[in-house]
């Protein structure tokens, strides 16, 4: 295990992200990025067990939980952007999510997440330009959400389980372009004015729900012996996110700024999903979820040329996975107390005409006897653009998550 | 199965770095293109013409100031500078012998400024200098019966003290005339103290404060002497002829007082050596206008909440006509021309002085453009500070407001470092280290239109 969390840690150094939509959502960490369950490729919303944690999309899930789970969640993913037979690289690393989930008997279950649901990222230097200044873009946008989620077992019937969470929306968002100066329009007996002078172009500001302390997702959940199912329902909502525009010499000499807010309405979302397990320990799932924007989102631009506005479609996930549970006992061998987890996914983007197909393969390994696991997932696929902004992607994930099961409050 | 892992692993972390090195930069300059990020912010010229001022006022700081290295007394250049020195002493020896005695001769010896007269920009025909100059003695005498006293003398506060000093009402005044003499040698002026102050200092006993004014109200000229906090302090001494004795005693302070006697109330006429300043105030219309007709685009701004980003000045200079017929000076060197330009922070109007930045070919072709008593006809002023926050909040009506003081003279015109730096050990020096009193009047180059270039960064794209 030590060789593989070494071999990993060297991967962090080469690891990449999404440039898609960076001027208005960026990349939308699907199913709360819980390595768990991008293992399965997304799939997995109406699996319910211990070793689940909590969902995002379904929080009627953990209801049937026994013990106290803690999730923690990296990711660390490259892209590789394609137009014809160019290339370049881009990167990340973040935290998509940590959840924990407190099963409460007979009083329901109660969960807390931190959830990125979307992020920009993007740091590189060009030092091809018209002058000796380096350009220099970074974006830093982050939408986190809080997500407080109670749920609990329906009397009589306690094979079906209601559940819902509450929203609430915070984070920030940063651009910087860094130049220096085009003089072409500028006589020659005057660039001494101008020479070497690195301008940057800053954008920055917060991000909130627009009249509203958050929004809100309700779930119903039914499991059954061999097969379980969720459906779920996410409110629409309106992300305000105040921008503070600025052109400064540095961070000491700027600008007073020109503030703007733009309003990004988020539609309703539905999921739902199924689980069937077969021959004990296998199980095959399939979920589906769709939201379907119909206004377009306006953009941070602001500056040069950049386009306005993102034009959206109808987001939409298709995932369907495998996954054959682990032994939870311990004296069984080693590799029959791994989790195997195989899936793919199809999904729109929010961003009109961008679509991915995306595979993974995952593992949960169990660490020493008390209930933690180490869950690792390698995913890999494509996006397919087709405008002249967004440019094709080849992406690349690692995704490890840390799951701590315990029997808080509990004597033995 | 631990091993597939780790090679699986592996071989999949030398993939990735083969990718990441075939990428090329060329590509992500593609990819910005495509976003609509150019290469580099478009900067672009604008001159603006025809400008005058709406107004023009001369400020003269003339509350006294500290002046404990250098002092300066005379007058020129319609500038009268005195000198108040503050001493305190405690000797009951001394106010015995006094009393005792009708012979006593007390005065004030000043040491001359010699690196000022000797350095070879002063006039070398000036010197040996030989005049008789009618001084102006006013005095203050506390009366104090401890060391304690003198304590609390020294314990007051400088800022205090100079403002005490600005309603000065003396005990008493005298004129007297010296013989000043100022050649290569070293020189000291000996100033004869009044009898009434010896007379008046032989009622103590103990201790005593002197506060001593020194004016030379019909001088031709300034005087420079070293300072309280030099080698060559000013001393205060008592002599007495009887039995040969001297004692000195000496002031601790000093301050340097200056007023105005310009007659012209209305001209724009700036001084050096002292705190004067000239304030120049724009109205925006016209400068707006010209950026209205540049960009097509509404001046000032009135979009959303908050002010002008769409642009930013990268630099900015205004460009006056001069006439330096109207200006003297002491020295015959060109005088750099200081500028600030008020600019906002936090709400309120703060003045801030303005950078420089250097346009080395004009420099070593034709000298500093910021200097007065020159070649040429023309006085350029950066104020780029000035004009990027004006442009940058224009919308609530301000006007620009720009600021300019007489500096240092000028020793090398066409140093296109601007800093003093060594060369072969020694210090080559760009400004002359004392203050020239010159005078300079503006007034005519307010009256002529001056012209504003501004270069300008855009974030506008192609329209």
């Amino acid at each position: 295990m030590k060789k593989i969390i070494l071999v990993l840690l060297g991967l962090v150094a080469y690891s990449f992200a999404s440039v898609i939509g960076l001027d208005a959502l960026g990349e939308e960490q699907t199913a709360g990025g819980m390595a768990s369950t991008a293992g399965r490729g997304y799939a997995g919303g109406a699996k319910t067990g211990d070793a689940e944690g909590l969902s995002v999309l379904n929080p009627a899930r953990n209801a049937f939980d026994t013990k106290v789970v803690f999730n923690v969640n990296f990711l660390m993913d490259m892209v590789v952007l394609e137009k014809k037979s160019d290339n370049f690289v881009v990167n990340n690393i973040s935290m998509p999510s940590f959840n924990l989930s407190f099963p409460m008997g007979g009083f329901g279950a109660f969960g807390l997440a931190l959830w990125q649901s979307y992020s920009s990222n993007l740091n590189e230097e060009v030092s091809e330009g018209k002058n000796s200044v380096e350009t220099t873009i970074e974006y830093q946008s982050s939408v986190y959400e809080i997500v407080p989620n109670y749920t609990f077992r329906l009397p009589i019937i306690r094979n079906f389980s209601v559940g819902a969470s509450a929203h609430v929306v915070m984070g920030n968002s940063t651009r910087k372009i860094s130049m220096g100066p085009d003089m072409e329009d500028v006589a020659s007996s005057d660039t001494w004015a101008v020479s070497r002078t690195e301008l940057a172009d800053y954008v920055d500001g917060t991000w909130e729900i627009k009249n509203h302390p958050a929004y809100y997702t309700a779930a119903i959940q039914y499991r059954g012996h061999q097969s379980s199912f969720y459906f779920s329902y996410t409110t629409p909502h309106t992300l305000l996110n105040k921008l503070d525009y600025n052109f400064r010499m540095s961070e000491l000499d700027t600008l007073a700024p020109t503030k703007r807010s733009r309003e990004v309405e988020v539609p309703a979302m539905l999921a739902t999903g199924m689980n069937f397990r077969f021959m004990k320990r296998n199980n095959v799932m399939f979920d589906l979820a769709a939201r379907g924007w119909d206004k377009d989102i306006e953009n941070i631009g602001g500056s040069f040329n950049m386009e306005p506005v993102t034009e959206t479609q109808k987001d939409m996930l298709v995932a369907l996975g495998f996954q054959r549970d682990g032994s939870p006992m311990f004296y069984d061998p080693y590799l029959d107390r791994v989790t195997y987890r195989l899936g793919g996914w199809y999904k729109t983007w929010y961003v009109k005409d961008v679509y991915e197909l995306g595979g993974s393969l995952g593992a949960g390994f169990p660490l020493g006897r008390k209930g933690t696991t180490l869950d690792l997932s390698f995913q890999g696929g494509k996006r397919f653009a087709d405008s002249g902004r967004a440019w094709e992607e080849l992406f690349f994930g690692v995704r490890i998550g840390l799951m701590g099961v315990g029997s808080w409050g509990q004597t033995r | 199965m631990k091993k597939f892992f780790v090679v699986f692993l592996t071989l999949f972390a030398l993939a990735l770095t083969a990718c990441i090195f075939d990428s090329e930069e060329s590509v992500m300059a593609d990819w910005l293109s495509a976003q609509g990020i150019p290469s580099g912010y478009q900067v672009q010229t604008l001159s603006v013409n025809e400008l005058t001022p709406l107004s023009s006022e001369v400020f003269l700081d003339s509350a006294p100031k500290l002046a404990n290295d250098r002092v300066v007394l005379g007058k020129t250049a319609n500038i009268s500078h005195d000198l108040v020195f503050d001493a305190a002493f405690y000797d009951s020896v001394f106010f015995a012998d006094l009393k005792k005695t009708d012979s006593v001769e007390m005065f004030l010896a000043l040491h001359v400024l010699k690196p000022f007269y000797l350095a070879k920009q002063f006039p070398a025909d000036s010197l040996p200098l030989k005049e008789n100059v009618t001084l102006t003695i006013s005095w203050k005498l506390e009366k104090g019966s401890s060391k304690s006293f003198v304590d609390s003398v020294w314990d007051i506060e400088s800022e205090t003290w100079l403002s005490d000093l600005k309603k000065w009402k003396p005990d008493s005044s005298a004129d007297t005339t010296v013989s000043v003499v100022i050649s290569s040698k070293d020189t000291i002026l000996k100033v004869g103290l009044p009898a009434g102050l010896v007379s008046a200092m032989k009622d103590f006993s103990k201790a005593c404060r002197l506060q001593l004014r020194v004016s030379a109200p019909e001088a031709s000229r300034t005087y420079r002497f070293y300072g309280v906090e030099t080698a060559k302090y000013p001393q205060i001494w008592a002599s007495f002829p009887k039995d040969k004795s001297f004692i000195e005693f000496n002031p601790f302070r000093t301050a340097h007082i200056v007023s105005s006697k310009e007659t012209c109330s209305d001209c724009a006429v700036l001084h050096g050596g002292v705190y004067d300043s000239l304030v120049v105030e724009y109205e925006s219309a016209p400068i707006m206008k010209a950026l209205s007709d540049f960009y097509g685009d509404e001046f000032p701004y009135t979009g959303e909440a908050g002010d002008d980003v769409r642009q930013t000045v990268v630099l900015a200079q205004m460009t006056f006509a001069r006439d330096d017929s109207q200006g003297t000076s002491e020295l015959g060197l060109p005088i750099q021309v200081v500028v600030g330009s008020y600019t906002d922070s936090s709400g309120k109007s703060i003045r801030k002085m303005e950078a420089y930045k250097l346009n080395k070919s004009l420099i070593v072709s034709k000298g500093h453009p910021n200097m007065v008593f020159y070649e040429g006809d023309s006085l350029t002023l950066q104020v780029t500070y000035g004009l990027r926050d004006f442009i940058n909040r224009a919308r609530d009506g301000r006007t620009f407001k720009m600021m300019m003081r007489l500096g240092y003279p000028v020793l090398q015109d066409k140093d296109s470092t601007y800093a003093d730096r060594k060369v072969d050990g020694d210090t080559s020096y760009v400004f002359f280290s004392h203050f020239d009193h010159a005078r300079y009047d503006f007034s005519s180059s307010m009256k002529q239109p001056s012209t504003l270039k501004l270069w300008l960064a855009n974030k506008r794209g192609d329209k």
